[in-house]
């Protein structure tokens, strides 16, 4: 069925999956201008779980379980189209290198992470073990780097890898629980975390190794993005969007769409793409 | 469309408990929008991730859509965790299978069905000396691994009463005591 598209206006957004759809809240600043928030995309077979956004062609990506595939589609108006179909169980994370034109994401029965270009051609599997409930996915494409969670219950963590699955280490493994959501902030170069085991959120500077609590107490969340001061996670307990002003380290806003079911994945459509290039960009 | 001048420009949605649907301009389908807890789909019609069901019953009876049942071997922190239509389980743990986690893998032995226990399902780890299976060969519920000649223990490590010298492949001997000297 063709499902309904409404283009989005420029800008930049949050998008995050809410079962059957891509909702977007329109940002103003650092403030969620709640009163336009919309379904961008009716996918109502679907159970969509992760997002992300190629701010080059203004496209939006998404994992979906209920028939495991990859799709996109364009933020301006269009077609959903399926982009990896076979020999998927269940996607969970995906992350897009706007740079190298490339799409990663996560596979939590397959346990692996694998890397395809945008258009799925190319596809190959970059790592394959050690991973128990792998999840959230990101990138530094001006750097090069992979970061990823593993919500195994046994033994949490965060590691980092260079894109090619090379150079594979361990960031963050002590005083986790279930870290289900990742973010990275260009500017600040700090990768986030939202901890619905420890109820904490957290980040810590990749390259120094320092660590440092955002927030505590938060209640149970899946998602995470970030954008300039604030990150807005998404919670399954409270069924919204929360916004959290990360240098305050408290709570500034929420959206709580009128559906009440569990929010998924959540990411920032910026209205241009972050400067900073790499050798695959260029080369 | 309201904007046609007929009585029935506008319909009622066709979707459950009167929630609100809209209708999508260039096709003229309908989506309903704000489907009843637990359901999802354009009419409605398909249960959400965590639960499972046929609520309007498009593959025999209706089912109302119910959390998914896996015997408390899946993981509430996992997603897409039961079919949402059969109800099968995707993500049993605990070397628990079946359609509910409801069994030990093969390989394994115990009672899936527990709620107490700290380890439901324990791996077979027949002794390689004293079965005559394969040592991941066990019976589901006991554990019994199949023990070659005179050979006892759940998995198969050790003599009978009488016997001696457990050899892999062969099993035990007799023990050879004189029935005078001994005391038993």
């Amino acid at each position: 069925p063709r499902p309904d598209v409404h283009p989005l206006p420029p800008g930049t957004h949050l998008l995050f999956a809410q079962s059957g759809r891509i909702e977007h809240v329109p940002l103003e600043g650092h403030d969620m201008k709640k009163e336009d928030a919309k379904a961008v995309l009716h996918l109502p077979e679907k159970v969509i779980i992760g997002v992300a956004y190629d701010c080059v062609e203004k496209m939006v990506y998404w994992t979906e379980i209920t028939s495991p595939s990859i799709s996109k589609a364009s933020i301006q108006g269009g077609e959903p189209t399926e982009v990896i179909r076979s020999d998927l169980d269940s996607p969970e994370g995906i992350a897009v290198d706007h740079l190298g034109r490339t799409l990663f994401w996560t596979d939590s029965v397959k346990d692996r992470i694998e890397v395809a270009s945008l258009d799925g051609s190319q596809r190959r599997v970059i790592i394959d073990s050690d991973l128990v409930n792998p999840r959230a996915i990101i990138t530094d494409p001006p750097n090069g780097n992979l970061y990823w969670t593993d919500w195994n219950r046994d033994a949490p963590k965060i590691e980092t890898s260079y894109m090619d699955g090379s150079n594979r280490r361990v960031l963050v493994k002590d005083d986790l629980g279930l870290p289900n959501g990742l973010t990275y902030d260009p500017q600040s170069s700090m990768l986030c975390w939202a901890d619905a085991g420890t109820h904490k959120m957290e980040c810590t500077h990749p390259a120094r190794g320092d660590r440092r609590q955002v927030m505590e107490g938060i209640q149970y969340p899946f998602g995470i993005t970030s954008f300039g001061k604030n990150i807005y996670y998404t919670d399954w307990r409270r069924d919204a969007v929360v916004a959290v002003d990360r240098y305050a380290g408290k709570e500034s806003d929420q959206f709580q769409p009128q559906k009440r079911t569990k929010l998924y994945g959540i990411t920032t459509a910026y209205a241009q793409c972050p400067s900073g290039q790499n050798y695959c960009a260029v080369n | 469309n309201a904007l046609i001048g007929t009585p029935g420009d506008c319909q009622p949605c066709p979707c459950p408990d009167r929630t609100s649907c809209s209708q999508i301009a260039e096709t003229g389908q309908v989506v309903c929008t704000n489907c009843p807890a637990g359901r999802t789909g354009m009419r409605c019609q398909m249960c959400e991730d965590g639960y499972y069901g046929d609520p309007l019953g498009q593959s025999g009876a209706a089912r109302p859509c119910a959390r998914c049942d896996c015997n408390g071997n899946v993981d509430f922190n996992a997603v897409g965790i039961c079919d949402h239509v059969t109800g099968r389980c995707l993500k049993c743990l605990g070397h628990t299978e079946g359609d509910q986690c409801q069994r030990c893998r093969r390989g394994f032995y115990g009672d899936a069905l527990n709620q107490t226990a700290v380890q439901k399902c324990r791996a077979c780890s027949c002794n390689p000396a004293g079965t005559s299976g394969h040592v991941n060969e066990c019976h589901p519920q006991t554990g019994d691994c199949r023990c070659l000649g005179h050979v006892t223990g759940r998995d198969c490590s050790y003599c009978e009463v009488g016997f001696f010298n457990l050899q892999p492949g062969v099993g035990c001997e007799r023990c050879k005591c004189n029935p005078i000297g001994s005391s038993s």
